[in-house]
């Protein structure tokens, strides 16, 4: 068996390493506001709606990262849109959206001739693929995304509360909830290729989740989810490496081990 | 000068009204409660008067100024009738108050001093300041509306909305809640409007009141317009107005 510092001396292992560390801390970061706003299935209409991103840039020949991206965001300011203008419920329109889009991506990929490997990344998720260039727009995402998230930390957390009542205390809510799901589309598609389509909810959800089981102020909610989510990260993706599983379900699956602990110390 | 005017407000949902043609004014510094049966359009005038909803017909006047939402010129204060948050919201008192205190935005790891001593002093003001580290979901229900009375003198407000605020409050509760409130009008020269359904609160705590059932029956002081006639009308045959002797106006 290789020791960890022959593991870390491949640039592959590094990168996928650095790739973890971000996505550990970003995704649960995120994925408190959205557990908080019980918008766990609005994260999964997204990771779906990539998947239609995908198979649209596979079919024009376009860059798959950015395909996904763009159609992530229409997706997600269509749901924030339909949401506020009609009287459907908002799980009505995630669900729609939700179908729509695994249906059209599916339909897109039956039109493509020959073997995509690259779908299959985004689908299943492949940490150890992770390129530069991957790296660098993740960096760029979690620094953006989390800074955003921070520094307008009061409206964010006004509208999570109650909304009516930061509408009366003169926050733009419409704005700002905007704002929240476009950085919830973004971070979910940058996450695609590290945890894969079907897993990548797992990541924003479970950890925040964990937190929210022992947290009892927001300092320690942030705090634990974004501990709970390293620790996933680091745990899982070495697990991977030593019993030559898939990195994206390893991660996923100690992330639930750490829920599961703390449901335990809950009930204590 | 007029707190709040309001002109023939009127708002529709699928042709229908849930208010009509209210038209009422309030003056500054006073306390004024509105009553009225269940499905009267209460919450839906107040909601209305704070752009909440959107009013199909009318105007609504602030301090002079026409007001469609709450924006930073015109503060004001806003206790909901049923808080509807998630009640196992990791949150403490103090974090809560610390959203609504300016500006908008904040940088983490910063000391903010001036946050800290506001909402030191507005706990201490509602008579919570042994709240502060205690999570929001573990707070009794009068403990809650006297930190929601603190949140909604965040932004120094001129004027306060409380829709029922005391409902599901113990009788001990709803004296320290409306003792507060009489408080604040006389030493902040708040205005209030409050949406009660306790006849003795009105009788005991407000200057004016408006009686509706989606229109306006009747509108002054509690003594001079809610006639047994008037109260029957609103509440039904089985209703009657009992004066008590202790009155407590300033």
């Amino acid at each position: 068996m290789n020791t960890i510092s022959e593991f870390l001396s491949y640039p592959f292992i590094q990168r996928a390493l650095l790739a973890s560390l971000m996505v550990g801390i970003l995704c649960p970061f995120v994925g408190n506001f959205a557990v908080l706003r019980r918008m766990s299935f609005f994260s999964d209409a997204i990771s779906h709606s990539a998947f239609a991103g995908i198979a649209v840039g596979a079919l024009l020949g376009l860059d798959l990262s950015l395909s996904s991206i763009a159609v992530s965001i229409i997706i997600a300011l269509l749901i924030a849109f339909l949401s506020e203008k009609t009287s459907l419920s908002n799980d009505t329109v995630i669900g729609i959206a939700f179908s729509g889009t695994i249906a059209a991506g599916m339909l897109i990929i039956g039109m493509l001739k020959g073997y995509k490997p690259d779908i299959f990344t985004f689908l299943f998720g492949d940490i150890l693929a992770i390129s530069h260039i991957d790296l660098l727009l993740l960096f760029a995402i979690t620094i953006l995304s989390i800074a955003t998230l921070l520094i307008f930390s009061k409206p964010f957390l006004q509208i999570t509360f109650n909304r009516e009542l930061a509408k009366v205390e003169g926050v733009n809510v419409r704005l700002f909830e905007y704002l929240l799901f476009l950085i919830i589309a973004i971070v979910v598609t940058v996450s695609l290729k590290i945890i894969g389509m079907i897993l990548v909810t797992s990541l924003l959800i479970v950890p925040a989740a964990a937190a929210k089981n022992l947290a009892s102020s927001m300092k320690q909610l942030f705090g634990l989810s974004c501990a709970f989510g390293l620790i996933s990260g680091l745990i899982g993706l070495m697990a991977s490496v030593y019993l030559n599983t898939s990195s994206g379900p390893t991660i996923v699956l100690v992330s639930i081990g750490i829920f599961f602990l703390t449901l335990f110390k809950r009930r204590a | 000068m007029n707190a709040l005017s309001v002109e023939n407000l009127c708002v529709k949902v699928d042709n229908r009204h849930l208010i009509e043609n209210i038209t009422f004014s309030v003056e500054e510094g006073s306390i004024i409660a509105i009553i009225g049966p269940n499905g009267a359009g209460k919450t839906t005038l107040i909601k209305a008067i704070l752009g909440l909803i959107p009013y199909e017909c009318g105007s609504v006047m602030l301090f002079g100024h026409p007001f469609k939402h709450a924006n930073s010129h015109i503060a004001v204060g806003y206790v909901p009738q049923r808080l509807e948050y998630d009640r196992t919201f990791p949150l403490t008192v103090s974090e809560l108050l610390g959203f609504t205190v300016p500006p908008i935005y904040s940088f983490p790891f910063l000391e903010r001093k001036k946050e800290k001593n506001l909402i030191k002093d507005l706990l201490e003001i509602v008579g919570a300041k042994e709240l502060s580290n205690r999570n929001i979901g573990s707070l009794s229900g009068g403990e809650l509306q006297r930190i929601m009375i603190a949140k909604a003198l965040v932004n120094n407000p001129k004027i306060l909305f409380l829709d029922e605020p005391a409902s599901g409050v113990d009788i001990e509760g709803q004296e320290r809640f409306y003792d507060l409130v009489k408080r604040l009008r006389k030493e902040k020269g708040l205005t209030v409007i409050l949406i009660s359904h306790d006849l003795n609160v009105v009788y005991r705590f407000a200057d004016n009141v408006i009686c509706m059932n989606r229109k306006l029956i009747c509108s002054g002081k509690p003594e001079e317009a809610l006639t047994d006639d008037v109260i029957k009308s609103v509440y039904g045959e089985m209703m009657g107005a009992y004066i008590h002797s202790c009155h407590e106006h300033d």
